[in-house]
């Protein structure tokens, strides 16, 4: 497995636990999000940085009472057809204002690099074989034409922006 | 008509580039097809029965006459001499070899057309009028907000995987020609009490094999907020839509489902929680897209043409050409003229490559450079003189493409079927053949007068079977092509779902049974009244003993 940068923003790295694994004290985990909603403060206390590993059909609102706690999100795709993982990671930057590092797991294709990036993805886990394509990917387009929630706005902005400066200056 | 800057043609250029990629390392055989798959269709090339299939977006059914010369070149140069015009407004080529489909799209983008989002679960060409910026029944020209919307929905970062392809249409004329009620959302232009200009938004409208007609769930949105709504409505959409069974994907089982309160409720706070984000173009940006679809400057000429009137009355044919295929334009003296490609006998929508080149000459000639098509698989040169009608007339006549059907029952609408389509049931293309045959004589067709057929040859209803006065569905009967015949549907503002009238029929069976429907009809109606406004009267039971005899 190789592991794309699609941000540039630092990656992390963790040990997946199941539900019997120990943890080690000050280890950076990432668990089930139905394990976390289960655990109390002294898991939290114990780990040294935790991430939620969430389907693609997890409910945010679910994620929201832990957002403060979680330090990255995995989002798992048993699909690269399963868009809801794009939606998902656009409601925790738009909805939770989560800010810590969002990976995509499972299955995903180099050709969705760039919609990964601008819902909110900042890393991909990808097959050895896809890791270039993946990065050729990211840098084939410059321009958009919408506005996202990572603060990239539409084309329509950008061919308008000097008369907006103008206006404001 | 809208003309890209730099930015359009760096993004579509990008994609070809990407597509020369991905179809190159398909040929080296470093990706397999079933990871091609994905990819081609992203870019509207589809693996039909005999051969690829590229599909090419006219993005809401507006061409200039160069691009219709640059389709025609295609189907010269890299296919069998013709292309097929498609009942969502664009168009297919039916042979081209893989290895080329990368210089077509790249024909195609020097033009400023593509092949983007005409396939695969995301938002697909959006359709509209074809009489839009012409017609005399208009609010205004619903184009620059097609334009909008294509722009906002290709290569969107959210909304590329949804759990179903999802189409959008407008109108914005008093008779809905774009059929917006059996569309994922379907937008109405109009304007409100105080003059401002607005959407009525429908949502969950559908054909395949659950027919459902769309509910409103805005009664009047403002212009300036058309994207961050559409971003709401797909924000649920994509979130709560089926994704475990491709016949429950669609928005409106997901409207059924929540019910379309619910979906007006969840629609709503969404929209309220983003409108502020930057979604929405700047009023600049809507100003510069308007721009570019101005009203040609088109001389105000009388509407009495003596020598239309003249020819009219020495040539019938002339007359009953003049009578169905144009109407009414904005600007005195002129017409929209529509060219209809389903000649008597011949296949619905398929255009050669001759014709096109002619119809791009003409449009250069007659029609300010502009050509339109139709969801009902025809032409329309949208601005000319009433006094060029004769010479216009001949020249089409000339080359096959005179039929005065437009509108009339042999206007028919046939998806590709078992001639093309790996998922038919049977043909559907012969069926139209061989009633257009059947009912060869323009003064039969003009008696019976408008009578939408529209055939399917499978339950995924490209053929919009749903919605045809006479609908005809394709199933298979222990492997024989079998037809159903349904009767009362529409796809104007008078949306009905068409009702199955009894068992079905073998080929011939099929086109006897539609001229025992039209018999009934021709025998019951009422002064000037149209044959769905009969059936509606009269309900099935005339029909049905007519067609399966007293049992
Ligand atoms: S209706 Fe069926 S047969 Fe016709 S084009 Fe669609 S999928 Fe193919």
């Amino acid at each position: 497995m190789a592991l794309v940068n699609l941000t540039g923003k630092e990656t992390g790295t963790w040990v997946h636990i199941g539900t019997e694994t120990t943890i080690e004290d000050g280890a950076v985990v990432a668990a089930p999000l139905a394990q976390l909603v289960d655990a109390d403060e002294s898991f939290f206390k114990a780990v040294g940085a935790v991430g939620a590993v969430l389907a693609t059909d997890a409910d945010w609102r679910a994620v929201a009472p832990l957002a403060n706690k979680l330090s990255f999100v995995v989002i798992n795709f048993p699909s690269f057809s399963d868009g809801r993982g794009f939606s998902l990671a656009v409601r925790l930057r738009k909805d939770l204002g989560f800010r810590g590092e969002i990976r995509a797991t499972g299955h995903t294709i180099p050709d969705q690099a760039m919609h990964l990036l601008r819902s909110g993805f900042d890393s991909v886990e990808t097959p050895d074989a896809r890791e270039e394509a993946f990065k050729a990917a990211v840098k084939r387009y410059q321009v958009f034409y919408q506005s996202d929630f990572t603060g990239r706005t539409s084309l329509a902005h950008a061919r308008h922006a000097r008369a907006e400066e103008r206006k404001a200056s | 008509m809208y003309a890209y800057d730099q930015y359009d043609h760096a993004l579509v250029n990008a994609r070809v580039g990407e597509f020369r990629d991905q179809v190159n390392r398909r040929l080296s055989g470093e990706l397999t097809e079933e990871e091609f798959r994905p990819l081609r269709l992203m870019n509207g090339l589809y693996l039909q029965l005999h051969a690829y299939m590229l599909r090419v977006a006219i993005p809401y059914g507006t061409l200039s006459a160069n691009q219709m010369r640059r389709l025609a070149h295609i189907a010269r140069t890299y296919d069998k001499g013709y292309g097929h015009f498609t009942t969502r407004q664009n168009v297919q080529f039916n042979w081209p070899k893989l290895v080329d489909t990368p210089d077509i799209l790249q024909e195609l983008a020097d033009v400023e057309m593509h092949a983007i989002q005409t396939s695969g679960n995301c938002i697909r060409n959006v359709t509209t009028d074809q009489f839009a910026g012409a017609a005399g029944d208009e609010v205004a020209d619903p184009r620059p907000y097609a334009e909008l919307l294509r722009q906002w929905s290709t290569f969107h970062p959210e909304f590329s995987f949804l759990p179903r392809k999802f189409k959008i249409a407008i109108t914005a004329a008093k008779e809905d020609r774009a059929a917006v009620k059996w569309h994922d959302i379907g937008l109405i232009l109009k304007q409100n009490d105080a003059g401002e200009t607005g959407f009525e938004v429908i949502v969950g409208g559908g054909m395949g094999r659950t027919p459902v007609i769309g509910k409103t769930i805005r009664d009047f949105l403002p212009e300036a907020d058309l994207l961050s709504y559409m971003e709401a409505i797909l924000r649920v959409y994509n979130e709560q839509g089926r994704r475990d069974n491709k016949y429950k994907a669609r928005i409106k089982i997901l409207v059924e489902d929540l019910g379309a309160e619910e979906y007006a409720r969840q629609t709503e706070a969404e929209w309220q929680a983003i409108r502020n984000n930057p979604i929405d173009v700047p009023a600049e940006e809507a100003a510069r897209i308007r721009a570019f679809f101005a009203p040609p400057r088109l001389e105000v000429l009388s509407d009495d043409v003596a020598e239309v009137d003249d020819l009219a009355r020495q040539n019938f044919l002339f007359a009953a050409w003049v009578r169905n295929n144009t109407g009414k334009h904005k600007v005195p003296g002129h017409v929209h003229v529509t060219i209809s490609l389903k000649p008597h006998g011949g296949i619905p929508g398929d255009a050669t490559d001759a014709q096109m080149d002619l119809v791009a000459d003409l449009a250069d000639q007659y029609s300010q450079g502009e050509i339109r098509v139709s969801h009902a698989q025809n032409l329309i040169l949208p601005h000319v003189a009433k006094r060029d009608l004769p010479a216009l007339w001949k020249t089409l006549d000339a080359a096959g493409l005179g039929a005065a059907n437009q509108g009339l029952l042999t206007d028919i609408i046939a998806c590709p079927g078992l001639d093309y389509c790996a998922l038919a049931n049977a043909r559907s293309i012969p069926i139209a053949q061989a009633i257009t045959s059947r009912f060869d004589d323009m003064k039969r067709l003009m008696d019976i007068g408008p009578l939408k057929i529209k055939i399917s040859g499978c339950i995924n209803a490209c053929g919009h079977h749903h919605a045809g006065h006479i609908g005809i569905l394709g199933v298979d009967r222990r492997g024989e092509e079998n037809y159903q015949l349904l009767l009362g549907g529409s796809g104007a503002e008078d949306a009905s779902k068409a009702a199955i009238l009894g068992p079905g029929f073998g080929e011939e069976g099929i086109v006897d049974a539609v001229e025992k429907v039209v018999a009934v009809y021709l025998g019951e109606r009422e002064d000037g009244e149209e044959f769905l406004a009969t059936y509606r009267r009269l309900g099935p039971a005339p029909f049905k003993e007519a067609v399966y005899g007293a049992r």
